[in-house]
């Protein structure tokens, strides 16, 4: 039996506890929010891992949040409204004396005075776990097809190209690193597009690239 | 501050919805439409979100920022509330006659399950024991579980099968046939010794990765430990406490849930 067996053995077994009923103690929301995006403090998180680790209803909610909070169109999102109010806040103060901080730094630093020696040519290329959106990218004339950087150990590819709503305008799975773009589906000039590609790594992992965008200068396609 | 946040401080509850809402208008769409992809819902839903957040002077809000500390972002409490308030208003749109209308569709035995499961919210346990002895089904378990993840795909594959996932929680795995001599509430009651071995971290991680079918890293940051490989790491180590402790429950060697 596979470790894959396994587990699907170990899920049905859960699946036959009762029904979640909610209990006075449940999580609120801030709590869930804060536990499916990691940013609840250890004593915090460890007083809500207990109660978790016995409540399927706060389990399914942390977990639904999670996904949610991972979905593209609600990334994007959030990184819209959260860089809005980051522009709005004291960025500067802190900005301002780490640029000066690190000017002094270089000034200071001498490559003579490098007692070991080292190499210093470019780092070496990070291993390739996230697929990278190549084309398209920016404006462009025309799509005919999505292309995306190689995954190691990535045996097939999902490419999700959205409109500026967030409505999904194309869906299609790959397992090469190029996907056709089908002529049936009329892209409008000058609106913008995002699109991702999420790689399977693993039996049920995907690992997904960073959203890209995209518009149609000009006229219509080709 | 957010001039929302500030108009809120000084009272002007009216001035601060609007602000408030021009501001998060598109996030709170997006959060609907990953559980709602009918257009007509989605807009009823909004409608009831933003009902619910405007009430009692924007309550919701200003209990937010009351709190003494934010260990979450506006914006992620934003997707938990309109999660929460979406699944509310499936939950009570879709009583018994618009879900029986996903239920006509299907065979007689699994419309049964989907009303037990779906509509009169029953564990999977009591639909099993309700089909039984009122239907006077003669069914073992593993044959009830293989129809009910049929119903689950069934209903899960149409345009609602999001929401549907949430309103009826997770779908059962189809499981060997030798399994069906052990009893469910047995089964179930030695899974819960067996996880009793664990800490609570590792405890949501297996039920989060196993269950949930998260990512690794993002049962990571749920409970905090660095990546992806400590997740792996941890939940394998914990599925072989659980297997040992498993052994010891069978006692005589019984293929049960030993051999996970």
């Amino acid at each position: 039996m596979s470790d894959f067996d396994r587990l699907d053995r170990l899920r049905g077994y859960f699946h036959t506890r009762e029904t979640p009923i909610a209990r006075p103690d449940c999580l609120d929301e801030h709590t869930v929010a804060a536990l499916a995006d990691g940013t609840l403090d250890a004593a915090a998180r460890g007083r809500a891992l207990a109660h978790v680790a016995t409540c399927a209803l706060c389990r399914r909610a942390v977990a639904s949040v999670a996904e949610a909070l991972a979905a593209g169109p609600i990334t994007h999102e959030i990184e819209i409204v959260e860089g809005r109010r980051r522009r709005r806040g004291p960025v500067l103060r802190v900005a301002v004396p780490l640029a000066a901080a690190a000017t002094v730094l270089l000034l200071l630093w001498s490559p003579a005075k490098d007692p070991f020696g080292r190499h210093r040519g470019p780092p070496p290329p990070p291993p390739a776990t996230i697929p990278i959106p190549r084309s398209p990218v920016g404006a462009v004339a025309a799509v005919n097809d999505l292309r995306w950087s190689h995954v190691t150990g990535a045996d097939r590819y999902r490419v999700t190209v959205f409109d500026a709503t967030g409505g999904v305008v194309f869906a299609t799975e790959a397992t090469d690193t190029v996907a056709l773009f089908p002529d049936s589906i009329a892209l409008v000039p000058g609106a913008s597009y995002l699109w991702k590609v999420d790689a399977r790594t693993s039996f049920d992992r995907w690992a997904a690239s960073e959203l890209a965008a995209f518009s149609i200068a000009g006229s219509r396609r080709r | 501050m957010d001039p929302w946040v500030a108009e809120l401080r000084r009272g002007r509850t009216d001035a601060a919805w609007d602000l408030f809402l021009d501001q998060y208008r598109r996030l709170i769409f997006k959060a609907i439409r990953h559980y709602a992809q009918d257009y007509d819902d989605v807009m009823d839903v909004f409608a009831h979100v933003c009902e619910s957040l405007r009430d009692a002077e924007l309550k919701r809000l200003r209990c937010y920022f009351d709190r003494p500390s934010h260990s979450a972002r506006l914006s992620t409490w934003l997707v938990t509330v309109v999660r929460h308030l979406t699944v509310d208003w499936f939950r009570h749109r879709d009583g018994r006659r618009r879900l029986s209308t996903v239920a006509a569709e299907l065979p007689p035995l699994r419309r049964r399950i989907f009303e037990f499961l779906f509509i009169n919210k029953r564990s999977h346990v009591e639909a099993y024991e309700l089909l039984k002895s009122s239907a006077g089904l003669d069914l073992t378990f593993g044959q009830f579980l293989a129809e009910v993840s049929a119903t689950y795909r069934a209903v899960a594959s149409g345009r609602r099968g999001r929401i549907l996932r949430e309103l009826g929680g997770p779908a059962p795995q189809v499981e060997d046939v030798e399994d069906e001599q052990v009893g469910a509430s047995e089964r179930r009651d030695e899974l819960e010794e067996a996880l009793s071995c664990l800490s609570a971290e590792e405890r949501v991680a297996v039920e989060l990765f196993v269950v949930e079918e998260m990512p690794a890293d993002a049962v990571a940051k749920v409970v905090g430990w660095p990546n992806a490989k400590a997740v792996y790491n941890h939940v394998y180590r914990a599925l072989a406490v659980m297997r040992a402790r498993l052994s010891t429950l069978d006692g005589v060697g019984r293929p049960t849930l030993g051999r996970i």
